[in-house]
């Protein structure tokens, strides 16, 4: 189900939930979900949430250095949540959110 | 280093990026005017604009065969993204996207209508009735409307200085081509049809960049433009060339006789530097909104007098140096911006 829609609107979704999400948590989710396999898709997945933030949808609530790895060791994670404006393009693109 | 830096850092780069796309869109906009001249003297188009002028005049030859041209570009752009977008694994992204028609690509084809038949026969209308000179200048302000509607639509943030930058690279453009619009104003007849496919041109890019811009918000790049592209092909395969056959001029005819090699290396070449100015133009907007995208993506004014006298040896005039330094100058205010102001594109 969830894999039917555009990632973005994944994305969106992934971060409505109130505590926000970590870039490497929904980079991991989207890769399962829509079986896409390999770094080259990794990367691209965690460049739309770049794209997104810096269209105003997603704010980083909390930021830390990978030490271990994670995602990628020496790069900053980042944690994710909705501003208003996302909330309200998510809302437009038909989410169940709001 | 310190999490403040490097989140800065990180933030530099995003940047960067983004103009880094603006200025190869301004390379590969200033490489498409090569194919896009010489395709105009290869057959079948030459004898295509004869038959049609012998019974219409020159102005509207110029129109029709334009429309053609351009028919035949939206189809080579479409088969250079099929392929990147083969490459990049995204057919299964765009099975996705264009599904999502309300909320998504609808805003992809509403930006086909204003970059295609308004923008682009605008512009050929204002070179066949004023000239091309003319249709340049006139094409440079497009940047002007399109960050003043993605300001005042949704809100997005331009400086003061990014502003100054757009309208320095605009002078430029305006000095580059200046002398000729003058000559230009002089000798042309039914120009009031010129002057409307300038004023087409300028609003049409300006609009559709914004619109895209909103469809971007929540689609890939790639995708959003493949899209943008299937519309336009739609619209002149489907509706226009159809209804100017309708109407007795000799679309089809000229269309089929396309297939020879040369002409068809053309098109090939116009459709790859066309597509991937665009890809390159709609992956800027994200990261550096639409306004600077379209500022930057404005030297393509420059690169074009420079190909062209690469290739084609005309020598350009001292203007063009005047019109190239401001246009130097205008990106040089552009790059130099402290990027701390530009965390997050829009306002909140």
């Amino acid at each position: 189900m969830a894999a039917n829609r555009p990632i973005k609107f994944r994305i969106l979704e992934l971060c409505s939930n109130g505590g926000g999400k970590w870039n490497y948590e929904i980079v991991q989710q989207i890769q399962k979900e829509y079986g896409l396999k390999g770094n080259y898709h990794r990367d691209s997945i965690n460049f739309d949430i770049i794209e997104l933030a810096s269209g105003g949808m997603l704010k980083d609530v909390e930021v830390k250095v990978d030490e271990e790895g994670i995602y990628k060791k020496g790069f900053l994670l980042h944690k994710y949540v909705l501003t208003d404006f996302g909330k309200i393009r998510a809302a437009d693109a038909c989410l169940v959110y709001v | 280093m310190d999490l403040q830096a490097l989140k800065k850092q990180e933030h530099q780069r995003r940047v960067k990026k983004g103009y880094m796309w603006a200025l190869f869109c301004a390379v590969l906009w200033g490489l498409w005017y090569l194919p896009g001249t010489a395709v105009w003297v290869l057959n079948p188009f030459d004898e295509m604009y004869g038959e049609i002028a012998a019974g219409s005049g020159d102005g509207m030859a110029l129109v029709i065969v334009a429309v053609l041209i351009t028919a035949f570009n939206a189809l080579t752009v479409i088969l250079a993204l099929m392929v990147w977008n083969g490459a990049l694994g995204k057919f299964g992204e765009m099975k996705r996207t264009i599904k999502e028609f309300k909320p998504c690509s609808k805003w992809f084809f509403l930006a086909s209508i204003f970059g295609g038949p308004i923008a682009i026969l605008g512009s050929f209308m204002a070179m066949g009735f004023v000239g091309g000179a003319f249709a340049a200048v006139a094409a440079l302000m497009y940047p002007v409307v399109g960050s003043i509607l993605a300001s005042k639509w949704y809100g997005e943030k331009i400086s003061r200085r990014a502003f100054a930058g757009i309208g320095l690279i605009i002078a430029g453009g305006f000095t580059i081509f200046g002398g000729g619009v003058l000559t230009e104003l002089g000798n042309g007849n039914v120009m009031w049809l010129g002057y409307l496919g300038g004023l087409m041109a300028a609003t049409g890019w300006g609009i559709e960049g914004a619109i895209a811009g909103k469809g971007l918000d929540i689609a890939e790049p790639d995708v959003g433009l493949t899209l943008r592209f299937l519309g336009e092909n739609i619209i002149w395969w489907i509706i226009i060339v159809p209804v100017l056959a309708i109407m007795g001029f000799p679309m089809f005819k000229y269309a089929l006789l396309a297939f020879e090699p040369l002409t068809l290396l053309v098109l090939v070449f116009a459709g790859i530097t066309f597509g991937f100015c665009y890809v390159t133009w709609y992956k800027s907007f994200p990261l550096i909104g639409v306004g600077r995208g379209q500022g930057i993506g404005n030297l393509y004014g420059l690169f074009a007098v420079i190909f062209i006298f690469l290739f084609f040896g005309d020598v350009p005039s001292w203007t063009i140096l005047v019109g190239g330094a401001l246009c130097l100058l205008g990106s040089t205010v552009m790059f130099s911006e402290d990027t701390s102001e530009m965390e997050s594109l829009r306002g909140d």
